[in-house]
């Protein structure tokens, strides 16, 4: 099972699908692509557990993390 | 003067619960919601084991930069919460840069991490400088 989760006012959203399924794939590369289009950027954990910055969608990708645009505060 | 002392002793014991009742009150008032409590957990799941150790301990967390390696700490918070730290780990400078839309403190501080250990120079780019107290 693989998870976006979704940074918001609620604390985050997270969606779980399952890789193997191509309808599950195809929307959650979608939302992928809705939301980096919306300014979000999503990050992945590698095996050492460092995060990186992905700007494509990686179907590989067990748990990838949104998180709005930065700006100054 | 017995009743004194009755009056005395009842005013005590009033003063006791209503001071209980405070503190209740207080804890009850200060807790963390749901959504705070959510943005902790997501924030603890993607420390490393360092950080998450400094930040149960400290309340704050360090990263290195991933342009100029760079030492920054990360105070629990939503704001004003980033300093650069010097070699010796003295605060140097503050900068602040937060989400564009409003998210509890532990999804800030998550988003600062990756940030900083991810795309340094872009993060500094959007953020102000303030000089540390």
């Amino acid at each position: 099972m693989s998870t976006q989760i979704v940074m918001d006012h609620n604390g985050d959203t997270r969606h779980n699908f399952d890789a193997k399924d191509t309808e599950a794939l195809l929307k959650a590369e979608r939302r992928f692509k809705a939301l980096t289009g919306a300014g979000f950027t999503a990050a992945t954990r590698g095996a050492d557990g460092e995060p990186a910055v992905t700007r494509t969608f990686d179907p590989t990708a067990e748990v990838t993390l949104f998180f709005p645009r930065l700006v100054g505060g | 003067m017995k009743l004194l002392r009755i009056a005395d002793d009842q005013s005590g014991r009033l003063l006791a619960a209503c001071s209980r009742w405070a503190r209740a009150f207080h804890d009850w008032y200060q807790r963390p919601g749901t959504r705070e409590l959510r943005g902790r957990k997501l924030l603890r799941e993607w420390l490393s084991s360092e950080q998450l150790a400094q930040y149960d301990a400290h309340n704050y967390f360090e990263v290195t930069g991933c342009h100029t390696g760079t030492r920054y700490r990360i105070h629990h918070g939503m704001g004003t919460n980033v300093y650069e730290l010097d070699d010796a780990g003295r605060p140097r400078a503050g900068w602040c840069f937060v989400p564009k839309d409003y998210l509890v403190a532990g999804d800030v501080m998550l988003a600062q991490k990756v940030a900083l250990e991810t795309d340094e120079r872009g993060a500094l780019a959007v953020a102000n400088n303030f000089t540390p107290r």
